[in-house]
């Protein structure tokens, strides 16, 4: 079981190393075969694990299986060691097999670029950070997988380099993270300092007897992190720009699995959260102001990635928010349902912008059900998914997690809930915006021109449409694995690794649900209505503007962050670095030529000179001899 | 009154090997300056024998007035014209300088190691007749000294090699 | 010893120091350079067998005598340098041999 484990983790390196050592002798399709290969093997090592674990007993259900010792420094010690548990077990299966789809996918979206095999190097290259990730056994090495995770993600997003904006984008990603790696780290060397380890059993024993300013401190690294990779508010603006990425990089990276991993580090580390109650409310609040500004931003957004990037903000601000409050199954069994439906609204999007030749800008889209009617059927499941409407996979999900908040009770909950239950409507209708403007109304006359190229092979090659096809299944049934008041043997499995601060009875399941899909349909009822009258959701135009530049929150950041440290650099360029050093490294040299020149003026050649100095040496050392004797 | 005959000796010879040695300093005519310095290593002699030191006294007129003081001669007529010393240039700073450290000099020798040694240097040892005579110091020489005898020869021997090296004309006309 | 003590001598071999490295400090023939140097060594001589006196000793006369062998071989080759100098038709001036300047 453990060995599957470790199949799971280090097979995609594998397949990365392969690509990468093996070069140019090898093809590129063959490149996408290694990549999809050995993701499909790490997803296999991960069923061995699971099945494994299923058979034990609830009690034998953790192993921390060490390859070696890594560091040791005195008495403190860190091994590369992963731990096998329900947690890390489901998100091991969710990674890599939405992953392997996602590969699969690739081989027929990324066919024919110059640079296929560097493309799977990098998918290769993420799958084994995000395993690693997730299999983790302690902080450290959680925050070697946290950046690794991150440097795939700016490469993959600046993938297209010759795109100055998808340069730019990839810059703005990897400094965003940058920032949540600095906090996260800052927190992993104060658990260090005062608890003395680092393995998550080590530290979550010694988080007992730490400080109230401690455990805040260390809980604030651990959220900075979370936040900064979850794009959540204030850290979030990257993951619009890193739309820039081909899209099954949105859909593995930015949807299902890398922004989910600060939801992950929320319920792994849920001990130092629950020592720390106001951090984690923190994280809920944070989770409800996300998930609202993002999908007030998402109805008027029009580009077909960029609102799917919206959502996918949104949703997590969901999984933030159960977190925070404390229903870590209820998180992690969203953070599932969201990853099929969010990778199947990628995939489909790209089958979308694959047909249109690259077109992206929904304005220009329309009517193309009767052109690609497979992709419409999944996109439509998986847009209905995300909205929440029973029996798909969200419903069951998302109205959990409001549950949840409504089950908390106090004005924290309350808030909460309203907030949820907001963002369901907002929901319905940027997603069915969304959808209307692709999918019905007339087609436009410039795509049917660009369509013809793509009549041959009618909606995509299979290695497209099959992924697309098994995720929209997934998103159709994959809910069932928990039925309030019924059935709950997702959440129990996870529960296993945390005990839920908060668990809705049914009573208040069923009502929710019924508030929330109400709420739902609504949205879907505004969107359409819009449509039908060709109008825009948001008509005041102040907030429309608003909502366009994304509450601007980039000009934000780009005069407090930006510019002052422009200013700063030109400034110290100007001032200190010119004069001072690098023409001190002139002055070094003129000025021992200088002193060289006036010392060898000593040297005067004159004999007579020579004995002069010679007689006065000997005067003084004539006095000096008798002193000292 | 051989006490008093010592010190009148000594005065004279002291006196002339002093004011020799200034003339070979000031003087412009090198030929001058040489007979100069044969007056002072002369008056030295006799300073030697008021030192029991006969053999040496000897030696000095016979290698040092007799041998080298030659050499200076003969080679001062082979210079001819070109071997005028005038007194001409040098920074008066420098020569400030010179003056300036030899006083100096002098003044340490009698000031201070007057101070430091003033008692030390009071009385003489006895000595016997035989001490300074040529027997006493061949014996030294070959054997408590051996090694300094050797060496000593040697040195001459390269020196009187260097001395035909310097001296050989090439046939190329390199001199 | 009847007659000055040790210490007169050392003087009168102070001063032919002095005046033999004043010499060798302010004249620019070698020549005369040469010859004062013949004074110094002169003075140190005397000092030594002063002492050698003094103490009852004959190492110093021993050293003195080195010390006249040693100077006699350097007389020769100075006055061989000089003569090779003179054959180049080189100035005989030390402030123009100065080919050591840095």
């Amino acid at each position: 079981m453990v060995v599957g484990a470790w199949i799971c983790l280090l097979a995609p390196l594998g397949g990365a190393l392969a690509i990468t050592l093996a070069g140019q002798w090898i093809s590129r399709r063959a490149a996408g075969y290694i990549s999809t290969l050995t993701t499909f093997l790490a997803f296999a090592g991960g069923l061995v694990t699971f099945f494994g674990l299923w058979s034990r007993d609830a009690e034998e259900r953790e192993h921390l299986s060490t390859a070696y010792t890594w560091l040791a420094a005195g008495d403190f010690q860190v091994g590369m060691e992963i731990l096998v548990d329900p947690l890390s077990a489901v998100m091991m299966l969710v990674v890599s097999g939405v992953g392997g789809l996602i590969v699969w996918y690739s081989m027929g979206y990324m066919a024919g670029d110059e640079e296929e095999r560097r493309y799977f190097a990098y998918m290769s290259l993420f799958v084994f950070s995000m395993l690693l990730l997730v299999q983790a056994g302690n902080f450290l090495l959680l925050l070697v997988g946290w950046g690794l995770v991150g440097l795939a993600s700016y490469l993959l997003i600046g993938f297209w380099h010759r795109r100055p904006e998808a340069v730019a984008a990839a810059k703005k990603a990897f400094v965003m993270n940058a920032i949540g790696d600095a906090t996260f780290a800052l927190a992993a060397v104060l658990l260090i300092w005062s608890t003395g380890a680092l393995e998550f059993s080590g530290v979550f024993a010694g988080v007992e007897g730490l400080s109230g300013t401690t455990v805040n401190l260390v809980a604030l690294g651990l959220l900075g992190g979370a936040v900064a990779k979850s794009a959540q508010i204030p850290l979030h603006t990257w993951l619009p720009d890193a739309m820039e990425g081909p899209t099954p990089v949105s859909a593995l990276i930015h949807a299902a699995t890398m922004v989910t991993a600060g939801v992950y580090l929320l319920v792994r580390a849920h001990p130092i959260f629950e020592a720390a109650p106001d951090v984690q409310a923190l994280a809920a609040i944070l989770g409800a102001v996300t998930l609202l500004v993002a999908g007030f931003v998402a109805l008027v957004q029009w580009d077909i990635k960029r609102v799917i990037a919206y959502s996918t903000m949104s949703q997590i601000g969901y999984m933030f928010l159960a977190a925070g409050i404390g229903a870590y199954g209820v998180a992690i069994f969203h953070l599932m349902t969201h990853a099929f439906f969010k990778a199947l609204l990628f995939l489909a999007a790209g089958v979308v912008i694959h047909h249109l030749s690259d077109e992206q800008d929904i304005r220009r889209m329309g009517g193309l059900k009767t052109a690609l009617p497979r992709t419409h059927l999944a996109f439509l499941v998986g847009t209905v998914a995300l909205v929440g409407i029973p029996p798909l996979a969200g419903f069951w999900s998302k109205d959990a997690i409001v549950a949840s908040a409504l089950a908390r009770g106090d004005a924290l909950g309350w808030t909460l809930f309203a907030a949820g239950l907001l963002g369901v409507l907002l929901t319905g209708a940027y997603s069915f915006r969304l959808y209307f403007a692709v999918f019905q109304g007339k087609p436009q006359e410039a795509e049917a021109e660009r369509s013809h190229a793509h009549e041959t092979h009618g909606e995509g090659p299979m290695s497209m449409l099959a992924p697309v096809g098994i995720l929209a299944v997934l998103s159709a049934i994959g809910g069932l694995l928990s039925i309030p008041g019924v059935w709950h043997p997702f959440t129990h499995w996870i529960e296993e690794t945390g005990e839920p601060l908060v668990e809705a009875t049914a009573g208040q399941d069923y009502l929710t649900s019924a508030i929330s899909v109400a709420l739902g349909i609504l949205g879907i009822v505004i969107a359409r209505r819009a449509f039908l009258l060709d109008r825009q959701l948001v008509t005041a135009s102040s907030a429309w503007r608003a909502f366009e530049h994304k509450l601007y929150f980039d000009e934000l950041y780009d005069a407090l962050f930006h510019r002052p440290s422009a200013a700063l650099s030109n400034a110290l360029r100007r001032r200190v670095e010119g004069p001072i050093i690098e023409r001190s490294l002139n002055e070094i040299g003129s000025g021992t030529i200088l002193a060289s020149g006036g010392l060898a003026r000593v040297q005067s050649g004159l004999l007579r000179t020579y004995a002069l100095a010679i007689a006065f040496s000997v005067c003084v050392l004539v006095i000096v001899f008798v002193a000292v004797r | 009154m051989g006490n008093v005959l010592v010190w009148i000796v000594w005065f004279l010879a002291a006196g002339a090997c002093l004011g020799s040695g200034i003339a070979v300093v000031s003087l412009t005519n090198p030929f001058y300056s040489a007979l100069a310095l044969i007056g002072n290593l002369a008056s030295l002699a006799v300073l030697y024998l008021l030192l029991a030191a006969e053999f040496l006294a000897a030696a000095q007129v016979l290698v040092y007035a007799g041998a080298v003081m030659v050499m200076f001669v003969f080679v001062i007529a082979y210079l001819g014209g070109r071997a005028d010393a005038p007194w001409a240039g040098g920074s008066p700073v420098m020569q400030t300088a010179a003056v300036v450290a030899a006083v100096a000099l002098l003044v340490e020798v009698v000031v201070v190691l007057g101070l430091a040694w003033g008692d030390d240097l009071k009385d003489s040892a006895e000595v016997s007749d035989s001490f300074g005579s040529p027997a006493a110091l061949g014996e030294l020489f070959l054997t408590d000294h051996l090694l300094a005898f050797e060496i000593t020869s040697i040195v001459l021997l390269v020196a009187a090699i260097g001395g035909v090296v310097l001296g050989t004309t090439h046939e190329k006309g390199r001199p | 010893m009847s007659g000055p003590g040790v210490g007169w001598y050392l003087i009168v071999s102070a001063a032919l120091f002095g005046i033999g490295s004043l010499g060798v400090m302010l004249r620019r023939s070698p020549l005369i350079v040469l010859l004062s140097l013949e004074i110094m060594l002169n003075g140190a001589n005397l000092a030594l067998i002063a002492f050698a006196r003094q103490v009852g000793d004959l190492d110093g006369q021993i050293f003195a005598l080195a010390v006249m062998a040693v100077a006699a071989a350097e007389v020769a080759i100075g006055l061989g340098l000089i003569v090779a100098m003179a054959r180049r038709d080189m100035a005989l001036d030390v402030d123009q041999a100065s080919a050591l300047r840095g």
